[in-house]
């Protein structure tokens, strides 16, 4: 199968309108090709799970969505903004974005309700007060409102990665990133951060993720892109991807790790 | 523990602690006897030195040793201007108290009265020094004055605190101006200009100003030196690398003897601003690696969560970036900041009247010329340069314990 029936088979399993386009996008790092013609298309209130080994270039392909990396070809339009050097056009496009990330990174200096409440009177320009309600919503969504005046460093790290959710929440984007959001997490806590994106899955969110959750994969997934050196190996339906995956190097991840 | 067990016979805690912590084993004897035979000879040196000392040189001096040659008959602006610093602190502190309090209250946790007790555990030197000074004057009436200070100071404090919030931030922008009006009063309407001040009022208020210019500017060259525009960087770099290439001095002596002919003609500052210009490049660059070591601490994922949040960079520097790499830095920044305080003691070798040089031309007076009272000078104003110094440190630590609060 080459790249381009890749992209039709995409697009067929999915007719709604797109909000994240990519095509043919790829990626250096020196002489390291970390992408190669990426095609992937994802329409509005869709949620693709990227799965695929270490190194396979997962991350640094939604990385290059809101522009933490550059892509080297290809075009990325997000929301019908393409992504180019002009800096507006960046913005627009990660306000649009919100990501999660492994390490939550979220800023040990500020009290959660303002990690969360900052972006919003930063680059939203709310009033402070507004901000903080919004902030308190955001909390309660993801269940935690009780820690809303305590700091990073005094939660657990399900609770952190929550609030990270709290405060991408908080600048009511359209699309979520998540970066392995579960893979820095002692297993008791895993449970609560997937019960969250369950939750905004069912909201309609448009999400990708880049997990090695198996099950949620499974559950929630419109479509499972498998990702190998690079390259998109196979798309599908969890359906059809976990009980019938067609390519070799589909199948032997899949034994490595169900 | 194990002499415990094996002493038998009945002894006094007090006595019990002795043997246990200074006369365990024979190596700890030795110890305890070689270095408490060196206190004992050092305490008999200071009591011999107080009990000796001529006191005389500063009983007589010590308004030079305060303000230098600045007008005798102008003196009561040097009070008023005092007055007005130390109500401009007491004011920002009590609003700073004030709100700090509101904020213990909105979390429902128990708010702590600062009592008279903590004050003078918190500034025991300089309420020392203040009483070594006003000992040494040979009227009342300083005594008096520093009372009014003090209770001026306490009334702003108090207005400060119980300022209602909507008020605080307009306090700060008051204390500001007081502390303009404390420069004012110095100087206009037939005042005198910095190049006739002198002696610790000349010392405090160039170590004061030089921080103030020093740490933005380092801050800015700190940032600069990690932007992605390369004229900056550039710019930036030989900055720092010269600068700190230098010795002080040099830079002090440029100041005073090179600056005017890098300057624009007409553009002739006097010579106390021109040594504050090259104290504050000087210590300008090291802030500036002070910083930077603190912005390279700062993971890379705090950046990229400002930016995938949709700030822009100059947001992200200022609200993330910053006050963590800040923070990281605040011992090393207290350090630089006393060597600035103890560094403007160099000015006297360019002929500036602070406290240092006056400690100098007091023994050439003829009432006390050769007779060896550098012995009483140079410890005097070694303590007041201790008094800043170890203020300024014991305040950075307390910081840094009040920061800590929400570390990772």
């Amino acid at each position: 199968m080459s790249e381009n029936e890749v992209f039709a088979d995409a697009t067929e399993i999915k007719a709604r309108k797109p909000l994240i386009e990519v095509q043919d996008v790829s990626k250096f790092f020196g002489t390291f090709q970390a992408l190669h013609n990426i095609n992937l298309r994802v329409g509005e209130q869709e949620v693709v799970v990227v799965i695929g080994p270490s190194g396979s270039g997962k991350s640094t392909l939604i990385r290059c969505i809101n522009r933490l990396e550059k892509h080297d070809a290809g075009r990325i339009v997000v929301g019908g903004v393409e992504l180019s050097d002009d800096i507006r056009n960046i913005q627009e496009i990660r306000r649009e974005t919100g990501m999660v990330f492994q390490q939550f990174n979220l800023f040990p200096h500020l009290s959660v309700i303002d990690n969360i409440a900052l972006a919003p009177r930063q680059v939203r320009h709310l009033a402070a007060r507004e901000a903080e309600e919004l902030a308190m919503r955001m909390l309660e969504r993801v269940q935690i409102p009780e820690q809303a005046r305590k700091y990073p460093g005094q939660l657990s790290g399900g609770q952190q990665q929550r609030v990270a959710i709290a405060r991408a929440l908080a600048m009511e984007p359209k699309i979520m990133l998540f970066d392995e959001p579960t893979s820095a997490l002692d297993p008791e806590m895993i449970k609560e951060v997937l019960d969250v994106m369950k939750e905004l899955a069912r909201s309609g969110m448009t999400m990708i993720v880049v997990t090695h959750e198996m099950g949620f994969a499974r559950e929630v997934a419109d479509r499972v892109v498998f990702m190998d050196e690079g390259r998109v190996v196979e798309v599908g339906t969890p359906e059809h991807f976990f009980e019938a995956p067609e390519h070799d190097r589909t199948k032997l991840f899949l034994s490595q790790i169900l | 523990m194990a002499s415990r067990t094996t002493s038998t016979r009945r002894r006094g805690p007090a006595l019990l602690w002795v043997q246990e912590n200074l006369f365990s084993t024979w190596l700890n004897t030795l110890f305890t006897l070689i270095f408490g035979g060196l206190f004992l000879f050092a305490g008999v040196a200071l009591v011999r030195f107080f009990l000796h000392a001529q006191f005389q040189i500063i009983v007589t001096n010590l308004t030079l040793f305060m303000v230098g040659r600045f007008p005798r008959e102008l003196l009561w602006r040097v009070w008023v201007s005092n007055s007005l610093i130390v109500a401009a602190i007491g004011l920002a502190a009590g609003a700073s108290r004030g709100s700090a309090k509101a904020g213990l209250e909105e979390a429902g946790l128990p708010v702590g009265g600062s009592r008279p007790r903590e004050v003078v555990q918190r500034f025991w030197p300089i309420l020392l020094l203040i009483l070594v000074l006003l000992s040494l004057s040979r009227t009342w009436v300083p005594t008096g004055l520093t009372i009014v200070m003090g209770v001026t100071g306490l009334g702003a404090f108090a207005c400060g605190v119980v300022l209602p919030a909507s008020r605080r931030n307009w306090s700060f922008f008051v204390a500001v101006l007081m502390l303009v009006s404390a420069f004012a009063v110095l100087v206009v309407l037939g005042g005198k200009g910095w190049d006739s001040w002198g002696g610790l009022h000349l010392t405090v208020v160039v170590s004061a100003l030089g921080i103030l210019f020093a740490f933005p500017l380092g801050v800015l060259f700190a940032v600069g030196r990690r932007s992605s525009l390369p004229a900056i960087r550039f710019l930036s770099v030989w900055y720092i690398e010269f600068v700190r290439g230098v010795p002080l001095i040099t830079l002090l002596l440029m100041g005073m003897f090179a600056l005017r002919f890098l300057l624009p003609r007409g553009l002739n500052p006097g010579s106390v601003t021109r040594v504050l210009i090259a104290i504050t490049l000087f210590s300008g660059a090291y802030v500036a690696e002070n910083v930077r070591g603190g912005l390279q601490a700062v993971p890379k994922g705090q950046m990229e969560a400002a930016l995938a949040l949709g700030m822009g960079t100059w947001t992200t520097q200022r609200r993330i970036v910053l006050p963590q790499a800040l923070r990281a830095v605040i011992p090393a920044l207290v350090g630089q900041f006393i060597s600035l305080f103890k560094d403007t003691s160099l000015l006297s070798i360019v002929g500036i009247l602070e406290l240092l040089s006056v400690s100098k031309i007091v023994n050439a007076q003829p009432s006390f010329f050769g007779q060896g009272l550098a012995s009483v000078t140079l410890p005097f104003v070694g303590l007041i340069y201790w008094v800043g110094s170890y203020t300024m440190s014991r305040e950075s630590r307390r910081i840094e314990g009040r920061l800590g609060v929400g570390e990772r």
